[in-house]
């Protein structure tokens, strides 16, 4: 892992860690709703700072926090048209299985690539810390995949073409 | 798979079975496709089941009889040439009775059909240039720039120069991913030369959207982002006579398909490299959740109970 990397999943780690402190929060506004407070944004006092935690100027995440709820925002690196039409893809990939990925928001933030909603009830459902592992393993992986996926599309392109190129 | 076949496979299969003596004739009547649009067709005859016909429908026929498809297909087939089917440019026909040479030959032959026919601008390219680097004067006028409109939207110019013979492709992406995708796999292309075992392969050159000056005059290119050219540059070594020129034809008639093909095929592998990486995630995920476990309740008395 790179030097840069280390320091800013701690970051990003440290920050989910202590924003991950949520409760059961009844609307203000409507009588017997419970949403959460960081979508609705019905009420000021519920909602707390955000935090944006830079890598650099392409990879980012943002993560803002409610009383009752938390949305993470993750910027992806995309340093050339490869790495962003694959990037592209694989967040698409993801969002169509949100159904799945319980704490998966189905349309990412405006400016980010991918954004995670994790409500008071996935808290109580399951553990924090494995919940904080899991998007720190994300973060991880999704650079390593999209490298991994151009590397072995230049390697092909490679084979490819010799062999149409030899003999001829 | 890396290379695609030149052949068409079902018309070789087929022709294998039809043309064995141990099976009797069977009426047949087949609509078989091959790459860059075309179709074939294959059937007996309706009073006769010993005599089979194959056509072949192709929409650059026209420019390929213009520039001599016929003779190329003469002097293969010359045995079986009859008049074309209605709606086809083409027909060959077959006695099962008398084949007219050993059938491995035969099916080998006719399975290249479409190779064949589409061999004849390129062989009149080659002829040319052979010819004017004998002479010692260059005329600029006996360079012909050949173009066969073998799919929509996309062609293939061949044209004759001095000391070299230039084949462009001009090809569409339709999705813009496949244009990104081409951009690497021709990036290499451009790139292979530089290997010392393929010095000699000839030189490739990549523009998008921009057409390469051999065809800059050319009417109706169109202009717009998934348009791509591609132009080998094919010197006297890559044609030489015989067993070389007949396999720089083939394999440059297949170029488009084995690109487009290539680049289909790496979309299917990220796509199942994005599944394979999906359910990864959702183990992940799915290990922050608890396990309940499901302990016996069990009664003051000893007896168990299951909760409904």
């Amino acid at each position: 892992m790179s030097n840069t990397l280390r320091p800013y999943l701690n970051a990003v780690r440290q920050t989910l860690t202590a924003a991950m402190c949520l409760e059961n929060f009844s609307s203000q506004v409507a009588e017997r709703h419970n949403k959460p407070e960081v979508e609705v944004r019905a009420s000021k006092e519920v909602l707390l700072n955000p935090v944006v935690i830079s890598r650099n100027d392409k990879e980012r995440v943002l993560i803002e926090t409610s009383v009752n709820s938390l949305r993470v925002s993750i910027a992806i690196k995309q340093a050339d048209e490869i790495e962003r039409i694959l990037a592209h893809k694989f967040t698409r990939f993801l969002t169509q299985r949100a159904e799945s990925f319980v704490i998966l928001r189905r349309k990412p933030i405006e400016g980010y690539d991918i954004s995670f909603l994790i409500t008071n009830a996935h808290t109580e459902q399951m553990y924090k810390h494995k919940l904080v592992d899991f998007i720190i393993q994300f973060m991880e992986e999704v650079d390593k995949e999209i490298s991994e996926m151009k590397l072995s599309l230049n390697a092909r392109a490679r084979i490819v073409s010799e062999s149409y190129l030899s003999q001829t | 798979m890396i290379l695609l076949d030149y052949h068409n496979r079902i018309i070789e299969d087929t022709l294998k079975t039809r043309f064995n003596p141990e099976n009797k004739p069977k009426p047949v009547d087949m609509s078989i496709v091959d790459f860059d649009g075309v179709s074939y067709h294959l059937s007996t005859l309706d009073d006769n089941d010993a005599k089979l016909n194959l056509s072949i429908r192709w929409k650059c026929w026209n420019e390929l009889v213009q520039y001599g498809a016929l003779d190329v297909l003469k002097r293969e087939y010359s045995r079986w040439i009859i008049d074309p089917e209605h709606g086809y440019d083409f027909t060959l026909q077959f006695d099962l009775n008398d084949i007219g040479g050993d059938p491995e030959d035969v099916i080998r032959r006719v399975s290249l059909l479409k190779r064949n026919a589409m061999a004849a601008p390129f062989e009149r390219a080659f002829d040319a240039q052979s010819l004017a680097e004998q002479e010692d004067h260059w005329d600029p006028s006996s360079s012909q720039l050949m173009t066969i409109h073998y799919r929509d939207g996309e062609a293939i110019y061949v044209q004759n120069q001095q000391d070299r013979v230039t084949v462009i492709f001009s090809t569409l992406f339709k999705e813009e991913t496949d244009r990104v995708f081409a951009k690497v796999f021709l990036q290499e292309f451009v790139d292979a030369r530089k290997k010392p075992h393929l010095q000699n392969a000839p030189q490739v050159i990549y523009s998008h959207r921009e057409p390469p000056l051999e065809i800059r005059h050319v009417p109706g290119l169109l202009d717009s982002e998934s348009q791509g050219y591609i132009t080998f540059v094919l010197f006297p070594r890559n044609y030489a006579a015989g067993a070389v020129r007949e396999e720089t034809i083939s394999r440059i008639q297949i170029f488009r398909d084995y690109l487009h093909y290539h680049i289909k095929c790496s979309k299917a592998y990220m796509h199942s490299r994005m599944r394979a990486r999906v359910s990864d995630f959702l183990k992940v995920l799915n290990r922050a959740k608890p396990e309940i476990q499901a302990s016996e309740k069990k009664l003051a008395s000893g007896r168990t109970f299951r909760r409904a």
